[in-house]
């Protein structure tokens, strides 16, 4: 009986191969049952996304149930399983829990930290066990890297900083800002990420949004879509004074915010900050007016260096829930080893409780009376005799699972003390 | 014996704050406050032991009310870490604690107040500024955050403090509240002082340094209160007046400790 995974992900494999073996829902429920149906697995989940598409099982010979679960994936999509078998990688045991638990912590994903992937695992977990394929070793497996996952989120700030530009900017504003509930947006231009950064600024409860465009037909289209106002392109200064953070994303071949003008407008509005986020290229705002106090500004280029550190900061977190993941592994395999032998202890102890008590109450009924010390010295002595011929049943027990070979041995014991059936 | 338990609680916490700016550890973040709070509880009951065994509040000679306003600091940075979330307080505040806090154990001179200076109004006088002192020491460590951040966000790389740090709007905000209150307990602890001193000492209070460098320092916050508050004030100048602001009320503790005068030892 062991624990297996077998797969290929965005590392071992070309996209080519990949798309070819992603399955959707429908037929992964079908594979899952052929697969289940030849007896070769006892458990099994399969995930399937466009970046990995991994088998995870329980079987007696994985080098066998991974040879099945593959021939059914690939005779599906009528691939050649010899082209895929040299990028196929298995892990077994402790190093399959290590490998679930990394890729729902997404610490195995191509950006470091990306949110979709536990939610992928879920969904195929949830397939795997409408088509009653997961049993207690894999469902136990599942609901921890689950919470693993969780933790991983919570403790570590592997998915917190932004690593797309207009969530940089977004980022930045906030450390300027703390809220952004209130603060007032004005988008000069109609560029692509100019909006998109906007929109995420409303999103956070940016507002009011002002819009200024050269056409003033743009700038009302605009304005509606963004839920904000249209001001004239030759109002910006206005709306500057006004504004807390202004996103530049126009086609002007120069400058179209200049020194001298923030300046002034810094002039009338005293200390209260300024944030232009300059998506433009070329250059919309003057590079100078970060040396203004209580100005930054940010062109294409620093967010993106932005953008950079945070990757690198998700990077240093990485390690930190690689270490958390690998203490959340030695604890797993502890209590899988746990849920392979406990029950059958727990069983086996209430079994000679029973016989002990039922024993201890015939003998003291045959006494007419017995004096307080004859009882104790009874039970004591039948509790020592139990514990005594408990030991090394319930040691080798424990023994047996750490060697892998839990299964046969709680078999044997139910066999022997005649247990009611396991759980 | 409890004073030095609190201070090696207080060098834990200094300790551990400064290496959780560097590892974001829960753990060391925990620790922190453990053993600020052990270090603060410690520091309250031997408090409370010595104004028993004084029979008076224990803050009648400047290593006294150092030790007290170190305590009201710590008090002040448990509640403010909890209030604006700011975990990394701490290693901003605790050094200033530790600094304090062997400058007041490492010097013991006797009661500085003479029987006929004992009036309530004196301890009332020293109370007050304490408080205002323990204010200003949460301003400065806001103002220094607030520079740290607001240089990282200038020079558009990110580092350690930038993820690290509150937003500049809070640390603003923290350096303006920590004024709004420290202010009005250093003005009076000064008039009382001020009212108090020409009836015990006569005019020649005037030429005491501690009580030049605390006007000196209590016009600087006074002016940075009038600048927050009627021109708008914010951000990098307030945070250089606060940090200003502080390096007066250092020079006056020193002048307390190194000089001679009514203060002084």
């Amino acid at each position: 009986m062991t624990l297996f995974v077998a797969g290929l992900n965005h590392v071992s494999s070309p996209v080519e191969i990949r798309e070819q073996l992603a399955i959707d829902d429908d037929k992964l429920r079908e594979v899952l049952r052929d697969v289940q149906g030849t007896g070769v697995l006892r458990e099994l989940v399969m995930l399937s996304t466009c970046n990995r598409v991994e088998v995870y099982g329980v079987a007696d010979v994985p080098s066998e149930a991974r040879a099945v679960a593959f021939r059914h994936l690939c005779s599906l999509r009528g691939i050649d399983p010899a082209r895929i078998e040299p990028l196929i990688y298995t892990r077994l045991g402790p190093d399959a829990v290590r490998h679930l638990f990394r890729v729902v912590a997404s610490l195995d994903s191509l950006v470091i930290g990306e949110p979709q992937i536990a939610g992928q695992v879920k969904d195929a977990f949830a397939v795997a066990q409408a088509a009653e394929t997961v049993g207690p070793t894999l469902h136990t497996l599942f609901t921890q890297a689950f919470a693993v996952s969780k933790k991983v989120r919570t403790d570590t700030e592997i998915a917190r900083h932004a690593v797309s530009v207009s969530f940089a900017a977004v980022e930045l504003a906030k450390k300027i800002f703390a809220e952004l509930t209130g603060k007032a947006v004005l988008l000069i231009g109609a560029g692509e990420m100019g909006q998109l950064a906007a929109r995420h600024l409303v999103e956070q409860g940016a507002f009011p949004i002002y819009v200024a465009n050269r056409t003033w037909a743009r700038a009302q289209d605009l304005a509606r879509t963004l839920s904000g106002t249209a001001v004239p392109f030759d109002g910006v200064v206005d709306a500057m004074m006004a504004a807390d953070i202004v996103i530049t994303s126009t086609g002007s071949p120069q400058p179209i915010v200049l020194m001298e003008t923030v300046q002034r407008v810094m002039h009338e509005r005293r200390t209260r900050p300024l944030f232009f986020i300059d998506i433009a290229v070329p250059r919309d705002v003057e590079a100078t007016v970060n040396t203004l106090d209580n100005v930054y500004c940010y062109d294409i280029d620093d967010l993106k260096q932005v953008v950079d550190a945070n990757l690198r900061e998700r990077q240093r977190e990485a390690q930190r829930a690689e270490a958390l993941v690998e203490r959340e592994v030695g604890k797993f395999m502890l209590r899988l080893r746990d849920v392979e032998v406990v029950p059958t202890i727990v069983s086996l102890r209430e079994r000679l409780e029973d016989i002990r008590l039922g024993e201890v109450q015939k003998a003291l009924s045959r006494l007419s009376d017995p004096a307080p010390e004859t009882r104790a010295a009874m039970e004591a002595l039948s509790s020592a005799i139990v514990n005594k011929i408990l030991h090394t049943p319930i040691t080798k027990l424990r023994e047996s699972s750490r060697a892998g070979a839990g299964r046969s041995w709680t078999e044997l014991v139910h066999e022997l003390f005649g247990l009611g059936r396991k759980t | 014996m409890l004073l030095n338990v609190a201070l090696v609680a207080y060098v834990c916490a200094t300790g551990c704050a400064l290496a959780y700016l560097v590892q974001r550890e829960e753990i060391i973040s925990r620790v922190t406050s453990l053993s600020a709070l052990a270090g603060w509880v410690a520091h309250t009951v031997a408090l409370i032991a010595r104004a028993v065994e004084l029979g008076r509040p224990p803050i009648g000679s400047l290593p006294e009310a150092i030790s007290v306003a170190v305590w009201v600091v710590v008090l002040l940075e448990m509640w403010i870490e909890r209030q604006y979330q700011v975990k990394v307080l701490g290693a901003f505040v605790f050094p200033v604690v530790l600094v304090l806090s062997l400058k007041a154990s490492s010097s013991r001179p006797a009661a500085l107040l003479g029987p006929t200076l004992q009036s309530a109004w004196i301890w009332i006088h020293i109370a007050l500024a304490l408080v205002g002192i323990a204010a200003f020491v949460l301003n400065f460590a806001g103002a220094v955050m607030y520079l740290l951040q607001e240089r990282q966000l200038k020079a558009k790389r990110p580092g350690t403090f930038y993820y690290r740090l509150p937003p500049l709007e809070t640390l603003d905000r923290l350096t303006y509240r920590t004024l709004a209150l420290g202010f009005p307990f250093l003005t009076t602890g000064l008039v009382l002082g001020a009212l108090s001193a020409p009836s015990s000492w006569g005019t020649v209070f005037t030429s005491d340094p501690l009580v030049f460098a605390s006007v000196v320092a209590w016009l600087i916050y006074a002016g940075t209160l009038a600048g927050r508050a009627a021109a708008g004030w914010h951000g990098r100048r307030a945070a250089y007046c606060a940090i200003v602001g502080f390096a007066a009320l250092v020079l006056t503790l020193g002048a307390g400790l190194f000089f001679p005068g009514r203060h002084g030892s």
